[in-house]
């Protein structure tokens, strides 16, 4: 059903209000409770509820009733809803690592919260934009709360640095992204994607170059938020600097909604756009990007030592393998996307709960001495950390298997088998750099200096490990449970309205 | 359902035996749940397949059928655990339950890779049986075992992956329904001579590295040096060289438009291969390398065999396959035997314990004499007729094969004589009881191998036989009888 403009409806907005209502609650609370764990009790609350809300939109959104609010500005199909669903599975399980470290790391400060529920606001917004002025509002939103977070650590130089680093170069291309909408207006004179293909599409457009323009800008400032070569540079460093749970968020949640807009706008827009002398050139830049991300993250992250680091730039390396279903943009490609995002957040987010739980107070000792031996010491850690580790690798039967599968097969279906052959290539290369943790943590003896500290694992970040692992298996053993439900592209509401 | 029992029934006896603190009650679980296990494998031929659809928008099905060439195989892999998994819980000192847990989940993985129809299925079970054999080998192995390990996962995974692409683009670019052997079998008369080549060349990596075959063998040596002295995770790992497996009952049948142009390169690979090992196994002194040489000696004559693309080659190579599960793992018990008697496995250190132990000597004769392909013994049906098919196509090749199983004649009766003759310094105990129990199955299976091959061929020959009539089409468009099939199965 697609109402007439100005008419609101609100369930389509249920989940985004619910989480900005809770953000509001969260604030408010932290001014009254001292308890943090409370706080934290509220905002995941919040986070379950508008998870409700959007399970109950993609079911609807898959029995081919998809809703849509301002028109088509703002979308409740089924990629919208599957990715809002993954945002706030990433944002739950950041809330829970967090919950189990912050304390620990004498950084709960009480307003930690309500920022990153207004983070995933932003998010939900931008996978949800049906238009980019609604999309630019939802980048911003998640943006500057996660450039507070990055600096969380206010007395460490390396987090402030991060967070300023994030926040120049995130306002950087964030103009860029404007100047981008800019041009695409001028060319189509329209924001919302429908009418922008039909503009482009039109018989007698003629402003193929100044649209191609604004498309790639477009891509650059998207890029940069997913972490796309050569919009990557911030990447290795803000992830590094940041502390650990809002590292997790950034990886998983900012990702998530980065490639959400990416793939509607390149499913749309762009591929409009692919037709006359100048078609090939999207598809031509998008797969030099890919390429380039896919050996810049493995290279770069089989070179690291610290851990954390190293997972930074495998959090680039997946951008690469989830570009590849943004190049196949159609309905394979948006279903296996939206199967990705959901295993990659789990697996990043096993990791780093563990990796969070080993680590020092002051976000030191990611070395890899650090997990020498952990399956002796801590034979619970160890196996979580093997199999989220196993599955970023691409090791069946496990849930970064069958994404990685369905990614490679729609980028073979759409054409680009030279992309397909680079990413198994360098999928081996991350064989070595995650194996090399997996191999310290079972072959190797603990070493004495460099021991893990003796220290309870905090039960939130337990239960998050648990989530995250247990999600990992069973998306691997059964991924039709999310595959199936995400896998109705025909529904995608923007070509609904051009029939 | 008799199929799905063997799969989840070794994983169900892993999961416990993880559990299992004492030694005692790991052992005691581990008998029962092999005897279990073997059980439900010797239940299998006969037994109803399986199909069920398991990712439906993806087109991947769990389907197993035990009636073609994998039923054998896993058979006679389940034949070979049994002793194993007795001899393990008997030799493995530390962490018995965890390291007899590895070997039940490899049991399960290797019975889901044997008895899978759908090529996604068959793949996560590929490539998950390779975490117990890395876990063995981490857990348990000699100094080395770091290096040795990532060398294996390496080239493992580097194989695998090369393979994943070939499965990931062969269903789109067919147009087939799903990934069921017989969709993909009937939808990939669609793919031209170009792309079957691309698509075999990714299957002909991964097989090559678990076949193995020259130049793709190097993890081979050090993975049977570094592991377990007891030899139980060797074993594990000779069953789970299932390369000449996936090429027969996937990659041929599949794509023989591929097979067809790559064969002459592969064809002179695996002959050189099993002219090159078997020559180096003459020279070695550690027992395990030995047999490691010995054993890709044969996967070189496996890959003669199937890459002669010829009924009598084809299915020649899938019964020395399972001949040499048998004799190269029942070799590699009697090393770790050896090894309890003397703790080393230095060939130089033994020498005339013929007279102190004949039993244990005669029993390897016997392993020796059949894995050296002596008629009479398992491996000579399939080592001949891999010959047979090899010189079908290639004379060259066939000849250069034929010197291997010179050569092993050379490096197995030598070892012997190192090992049991001449002067003997220090008497060893001979058979004990429970080693005549672990022994025994391999002895059986050694001579039922060796004089009643005709029921496995047949099941061989009839899956060979599509692989056979579709390179036959695809060479002339036209049927052709198979006369020389029937001569040789006679």
């Amino acid at each position: 059903m697609i109402p007439a403009d100005g008419f609101i409806v609100w369930s389509v907005l249920a989940p985004a209000l619910t989480l900005l209502g809770f953000a509001g609650i969260t604030l408010l609370l932290a001014v009254f409770q001292s308890d943090r764990g409370f706080i934290a009790t509220v905002a995941l609350t919040g986070v379950v509820s508008a998870g409700v809300f959007a399970l109950n939109l993609l079911m609807q959104a898959q029995g081919g009733l998809a809703e849509a609010g301002f028109g088509l500005r703002y979308l409740a199909d089924v990629p919208a809803t599957a990715f809002t669903l993954v945002v706030l599975l990433g944002t739950a399980l950041a809330i829970l690592v967090a919950q189990g470290t912050l304390g620990r790391m004498g950084l709960d400060h009480p307003e930690y919260y309500p920022l990153v529920l207004l983070s995933a606001t932003g998010a939900i917004v931008m996978v949800s934009a049906g238009d980019l002025i609604t999309l630019l509002l939802g980048l911003e939103i998640m943006s500057l709360a996660v450039y507070a977070l990055a600096a969380w650590r206010t007395e460490a130089r390396q987090s402030q640095e991060a967070g300023l680093k994030y926040f120049l170069l995130g306002a950087f291309a964030s103009a860029l992204f404007i100047y981008g909408i800019a041009l695409t207006y001028g060319a189509g004179g329209h924001f919302d994607y429908a009418m922008l293909m039909a503009a482009f599409t039109q018989p007698g457009f003629e402003a193929h170059v100044t649209a191609l323009l604004g498309a790639v800008l477009i891509i650059a400032g998207l890029g940069f938020k997913a972490a796309l070569v050569p919009f990557h540079q911030w990447a290795p460093d803000v992830y590094t600097g940041a502390p650990t749970p809002v590292t997790a968020f950034m990886a998983v949640v900012v990702k998530a909604a980065a490639f959400g807009a990416l793939l509607r706008i390149a499913s749309t827009v762009f591929a409009s756009l692919e037709v006359g002398a100048l078609g090939a050139l999207l598809p031509g830049v998008l797969s030099v990007l890919i390429g380039a991300t896919l050996i810049v993250g493995n290279f770069g992250a089989l070179l690291q030592t610290g851990v954390k680091r190293m997972l930074a730039y495998s959090a680039v390396a997946h951008a690469g393998y989830l570009g590849l279903a943004v190049l196949a943009a159609d309905q394979a490609g948006m279903a296996a996307a939206a199967f990705y995002v959901a295993a990659y957040t789990l697996m990043s987010i096993g990791a780093f709960a563990v990796l969070s739980a080993l680590m020092d107070d002051d976000d030191g000792g990611d070395g890899i001495e650090r997990f020498a031996g952990l399956a002796r010491t801590r034979p619970w850690l160890a196996a979580g950390m093997a199999v989220s580790l196993l599955s970023l690798a691409g090791i069946p039967p496990l849930a970064g298997f069958v994404g990685k599968v369905l990614v490679i097969q729609a980028a073979i279906a759409t054409g680009h088998a030279a992309l397909a052959v680079l990413a198994i290539v360098t999928s081996v290369v991350a064989v070595v750099y995650y194996a090399r943790v997996v191999v310290a943590m079972y072959v190797r003896d603990p070493s004495g200096a460099a021991r893990t500290p003796e220290r309870r694992t905090a039960r939130p970040l337990g239960i998050a490990l648990g989530i995250a692992v247990v999600g990992t298996i069973v998306l691997g053993l059964v991924p039709g449970l999310w595959y199936g439900l995400v896998d109705h592209g025909q529904n995608l509401l923007v070509f609904v309205s051009l029939r | 359902m008799t199929a799905v029992t063997l799969v989840l029934l070794p994983l169900v006896v892993a999961t416990v035996l993880l559990f299992a603190r004492k030694t005692i009650v790991a052992r005691a679980i581990a008998l029962i749940g092999a005897i279990a296990t073997f059980v439900t494998a010797v239940l299998l031929p006969g037994s109803d397949a399986v199909q069920v659809p398991w990712i439906p928008t993806f087109g991947a099905f769990i389907a197993f059928d035990p009636s073609h060439a994998g039923g054998v195989l896993a058979l006679v892999a389940s034949l070979v655990m049994v002793p194993t998994v007795l001899w393990a819980s008997l030799r493995v000192e530390s962490n018995t339950g965890r390291f007899l847990a590895a070997l039940f989940a490899m049991w399960s993985g290797l019975m889901g890779l044997f008895l899978a129809r759908d090529l996604v299925l068959f793949y996560v079970f590929w490539e998950a049986t390779l975490l117990p054999s890395l876990v063995m080998l981490g857990g348990w192995g000699g100094p080395q075992r770091r290096q040795a390990l990532l060398k294996y996962l390496l080239y493992a995974v580097a194989g695998s992956f090369a393979m994943l692409l070939t499965i990931a683009a062969i269903k789109p670019l067919a147009g087939a329904e799903s990934y069921l052997f017989a969709d993909l079998l009937a939808a990939s008369v669609n793919l031209d001579v170009l792309t079957q080549t691309w698509l075999f060349a990714g299957f002909a990596i991964a097989f090559a590295v678990k076949l193995p075959m020259f130049p793709l063998h190097h993890w081979l040596i050090d993975f049977h040096e570094q592991n377990h002295p007891s030899g139980a995770a060797d074993v594990a790992g000779t069953l789970y060289k299932v390369g000449g497996f996936g090429l027969f009952a996937w990659a041929l049948p599949l794509l023989p438009e591929g097979a067809r142009q790559a064969a002459p390169l592969l064809l002179a690979l695996g002959a050189f291969t099993a002219v090159y090992a078997a020559i180096i196994a003459t020279r070695a002194n550690h027992l395990k390398r030995l047999l490691a040489y010995a054993s890709l000696s044969h996967m070189g004559i496996v890959a003669v065999g199937l890459f002669g693309l010829h009924l009598a080659g084809l299915s020649g190579a899938m019964y020395l396959l399972a001949a040499q599960m048998v004799t190269t793992g029942g070799l590699f018990l009697i090393s770790g035997m050896l090894h309890a008697r003397r703790g080393s496995l230095d060939a130089d250190s033994y020498g005339g314990i013929a007279a102190s132990a004949p039993a244990l000597a005669a029993v390897t004769l016997l392993v020796l004499f059949a894995s050296i392909g002596v008629p009479g013994l398992a491996n000579f049906p399939g080592e001949f007729l891999a010959l047979l098919g090899a010189f079908q196509a290639s004379t060259a090749a066939g000849v250069l094969a034929v010197l291997a199983v010179i050569a092993a004649g050379v490096y197995g009766v030598n070892l012997y004589q190192r090992l049991y003759q001449g002067p003997q310094p220090n008497p060893v105990a001979d058979l004990r009881p429970l080693e005549v129990v672990v022994l025994a199955p391999i002895v059986a299976a050694t001579l039922w191998l060796g004089l009643a091959p005709a029921a496995q061929l047949r099941v061989f020959e009839a899956d060979a036989i599509i692989t056979v009539e579709r390179i036959e089409q695809a060479k002339d468009g036209v049927d052709v009888p198979l006369v020389a099939v029937g001569e040789v199965r006679r």
